[in-house]
């Protein structure tokens, strides 16, 4: 069983690392609300200076470039699709500043891109930097509905007994079925599907009754308790004024 | 089907934000004991689904499981649908996490319609089981164009939905098949099912 699919690079040691995983999820989660809030008529400069800051971030925690790259190409079909579907219909269209001006179909299609690549650039900085037990914790910090800490961390104890099951379901099915399936290809993975959540949930019903047995009520007493530091406190309005000045374009009210 | 962040408008996002919150409330409330693991390994395998990856028409889909998270557990789809996409968003980039109301209640519209159509008891097992697993992917497809369209999309956006018209029906035998497992293994599984 794999467990480090998840958070490879959570354990190195990096000022982001050691930041407040409360911290962290705010301030990154309030970067990527300013990044998506940027118009579609915004021109290339601020995402030039976003991307700045977010190489920045990247080359502090320590976490490969190269990891980053390939993360971000897993997610970026969707977002080129919709970039390039958005420019393609403002295109035939016309847009607002009628045909034949490169600016009204062209920008709009890069600012979606950029806004996206972005945001999801910073997403896998929150994951990297953090491992995702304490992530969940940080969420849990954050007050969120009782129902998505405990599914949660039932989710996260239970993930790991369903990809073992996937796993051994997927190597049993190979080995009944060597080569492409052609025949009955859907009853085949519709059964192997239905057979990992079967026997998956009699072992989680065995995990839950066995934590019930023990006193279980809800919380989870092994969980750390999370206390801000000096460089939390100095690392969120830093980071959080940087990106507020790239948006109102400050330099320009300057000039 | 996952909206990423930065693609659609950051005030849509919040909005549905604040609903998801709110029906991830609504819904999780009062869970009984035996819930309680049935939402967390449902949770589990709609986060593993997106690992697997099931060949159709000379490509690969993933398969959602939204459908039958929908007949699995009736009114608790939402809060589960919203952690395991909160998962998803963290582990894989599918989705985002300004996007993750919009995609939530995208999502749960499929699983609550599927099980809408599973509580027709007038119908045959296998319609149902289809319907539902079509309507599982179809109707997120569908707000997933309204999403779309309510951030300032053209209108041919929607021929978007023609592409998912694949993955929907793929779907439905999918889930077909696995309602006529559950039903022969551990119908309880099932929402609406004898208890076990």
């Amino acid at each position: 069983m794999k467990h480090d699919f998840i958070d490879k690079y959570g354990t190195l040691s990096s000022p982001l690392h050691r930041l407040d995983p409360r911290v962290k999820i705010v301030c990154l989660f309030l970067a990527i609300v300013v990044i998506a809030s940027e118009p579609l008529t915004s021109a290339i400069v601020p995402f030039l200076l976003y991307l700045v800051v977010v190489v920045s971030l990247t080359l502090i925690s320590g976490v490969p470039f190269r990891y980053v790259i390939v993360r971000l190409l897993v997610a970026s079909p969707f977002i080129v699709v919709a970039a390039l579907f958005f420019s393609f219909t403002l295109y035939l269209t016309g847009g607002d500043g009628g045909p034949g001006s490169p600016e009204t179909f062209i920008m709009p299609g890069v600012v979606i891109f950029s806004r996206a690549v972005l945001s999801v650039w910073l997403l896998i900085l929150l994951t990297s930097t953090e491992r995702f037990r304490r992530l969940l914790e940080g969420m849990r910090g954050l007050r969120l509905p009782p129902a998505v800490t405990t599914i949660s961390a039932l989710l996260y104890r239970y993930l790991f007994i369903i990809y073992d099951e996937v796993l051994r379901t997927t190597r049993a099915r190979e080995s009944r079925t060597p080569g492409r399936l052609r025949i009955n290809r859907f009853r085949v993975y519709g059964n192997q599907l239905a057979l990992i959540f079967i026997r998956s949930w009699d072992r989680s019903h065995t995990v839950y009754r066995s934590m019930l047995s023990r006193g279980f009520k809800g919380d989870f007493p092994g969980m750390q308790r999370l206390e801000a530091g000096w460089n939390d406190l100095v690392f969120a309005p830093l980071f959080l004024s940087v990106m507020i000045i790239i948006r109102i374009r400050a330099w320009e009210r300057l000039i | 089907m996952h909206i990423s962040d930065g693609i659609i408008s950051a005030p849509v996002c919040i909005a549905a934000h604040l609903v998801a919150l709110g029906a991830v409330v609504v819904a999780g409330r009062n869970s009984t004991p035996d819930e309680i693991p049935k939402m967390g390994i449902t949770g589990a395998a709609l986060f593993v689904a997106s690992l697997l990856h099931l060949p159709v028409a000379g490509t690969s889909l993933h398969p959602g499981l939204f459908g039958i998270a929908g007949v699995i557990l009736g009114r608790r789809s939402f809060p589960v649908i919203y952690t395991a996409l909160l998962f998803q968003s963290l582990a894989f980039q599918h989705g985002g996490l300004l996007t993750l109301g919009v995609n939530s209640i995208n999502m749960a519209a499929g699983a609550y319609a599927a099980w809408a159509v599973w509580s027709i008891k007038g119908l045959p097992v296998s319609v149902r089981a289809l319907v539902a697993g079509f309507a599982g992917v179809m109707l997120p497809a569908l707000l997933m164009v309204v999403s779309f369209r309510v951030s300032g999309y053209p209108a041919q956006v929607g021929y978007l939905l023609v592409a998912y018209l694949v993955a929907a029906s793929a779907e439905a035998v999918l889930t077909l098949f696995m309602v006529s497992f559950f039903l022969k293994v551990k119908p309880s599984v099932l929402a609406g099912g004898p208890e076990h």
